[in-house]
């Protein structure tokens, strides 16, 4: 008796996630390539701008994210006044971080970790996708000075993984940037504390960036606690506004022939 | 007065038995920082999936009605302890230090203490 031996079937083929990534020039090819060759300069994109230094993102800003200043704010840690008076002795010199510890109004651990959260908080809408072209302007830094540069590598994982934990929350991106809408559905005692903050703030009108700079918390914070929301029913984006009919379509000449037709038809109509 | 950095080595020196640290954001769950670990223990992992716990016995605690505060969690494993301190401070709201302790070498109540000051260093 014989056994017909088959060879084992090919092996699936798996994507390599570190090489996918590369391949594709990863969240942004351009900022790869700037890295690799150590830029300094700050990169320009639709929704923010990325502030490299010796290829390492030392600062992230987007309209979407409150500042550092708004997040120390609201966390007590900083006031305006201070913050102002910082901009003023060391904005030149772009050493305001440096200065705010060195004056002992922030310790440097808690501006550490207040920076690194404003970062990569402004860093994911920054590498969102985006439909204007990027730009990169040689030697400008910011006035921030370094507090703890991050490698390029690590700001894009992570922005990876942010938006695969969005997706599993929830995976409707509505919520993200339209105005919201609460349900009506009661909001039972299921929600938590701090999605009951975001919950208070909806009001048909705020964005998730309205409601982030409300509440000064991370916008990225915002935005899972609203599509934990979603997910639960409580809120929803304010649909998109349906385009008005076109007045006066009868009156013009038309190359629709179904146009035509109808003004044909009226015409025969009002003749009778 | 210390960076993240240093708090993290300091963690990692002073605690008899840590094998690993992660300072965490737990809404995100990002770890802001790493130390130690292993091919076998992925700390970032570790740090994401944490936020879950923390999560889930916050929402127990507002469901249950009680006041107080989490100070730490504690996770006991049959060779590993991990533990998890909540930051109260100014910089560090919404923030937690998670600890990777050898449970053979650890000493639980002296890890706890700390881990007390640890925190304050970051802060103060």
């Amino acid at each position: 008796m014989t056994t017909v031996r088959t060879p084992p079937p090919p092996r699936l083929p798996v994507r390599d996630r570190a090489a996918g990534t590369s391949a594709n020039g990863g969240v942004s090819p351009m900022l790869s390539r700037l890295a690799d060759e150590r830029a300094t300069g700050v990169l320009i994109r639709e929704h923010g701008t990325l502030y490299l230094a010796d290829g390492q993102v030392v600062h992230a800003e987007s309209p979407s994210t409150p500042g550092l200043d708004v997040l120390l704010a609201a966390r007590g840690v900083l006031d305006a006044e201070a913050w102002r008076e910082a901009v003023a002795a060391a904005g030149a010199r772009r050493r305001v971080g440096r200065f705010l510890v060195d004056h002992g109004r922030i310790a440097e651990g808690a501006l550490e970790l207040c920076h690194l959260g404003a970062l990569y908080d402004a860093a994911y809408f920054v590498l969102g996708p985006s439909g204007s072209p990027t730009r990169f302007r040689y030697g400008a830094a910011h006035w921030l000075g370094p507090v703890h540069p991050v490698p390029v590598a690590a700001l894009e994982r992570e922005t990876v993984r942010r938006r695969e934990l969005l997706h599993r929350i929830w995976p409707d991106p509505a919520t993200d940037t339209a105005p919201l809408l609460r349900s009506g559905l009661p909001a039972g005692p299921s929600v938590p504390l701090r999605q009951e903050a975001v919950l208070g703030r909806v009001d048909g009108v705020r964005t998730a960036a309205d409601v982030s700079v409300a509440l000064g918390r991370p916008a990225f914070h915002t935005l899972v606690d609203l599509r934990r929301l979603a997910a639960a029913g409580l809120v929803g984006a304010v649909p998109a506004p349906q385009p008005p009919p076109l007045p006066g379509v009868l009156t013009q000449p038309s190359a629709d022939p179904d146009v035509a037709l109808l003004r044909r038809l009226r015409d025969a109509l009002e003749a009778l | 007065m210390a960076n993240t950095e240093t708090t993290l080595k300091e963690a990692m020196a002073s605690i008899e038995g840590a094998t690993g640290a992660a300072l965490v954001d737990y809404t995100s769950g990002m770890a802001l920082g790493t130390i130690g670990g292993s091919k076998g223990f992925d700390l970032n992992v570790a740090a994401a999936g944490n936020t879950d716990v923390v999560r889930a016995k916050i929402r127990t605690m507002e469901h249950l009605g009680l006041k107080g505060e989490i100070e730490d969690i504690l996770i006991t494993l049959s060779d590993q302890y991990h533990l998890i301190r909540l930051l109260k401070g100014r910089g560090g709201n919404g923030l937690f230090l998670y600890l990777v302790l050898d449970g053979k070498r650890a000493n639980l109540a002296m890890a706890r203490h700390q881990l007390r000051r640890i925190e304050a260093d970051l802060e103060v």
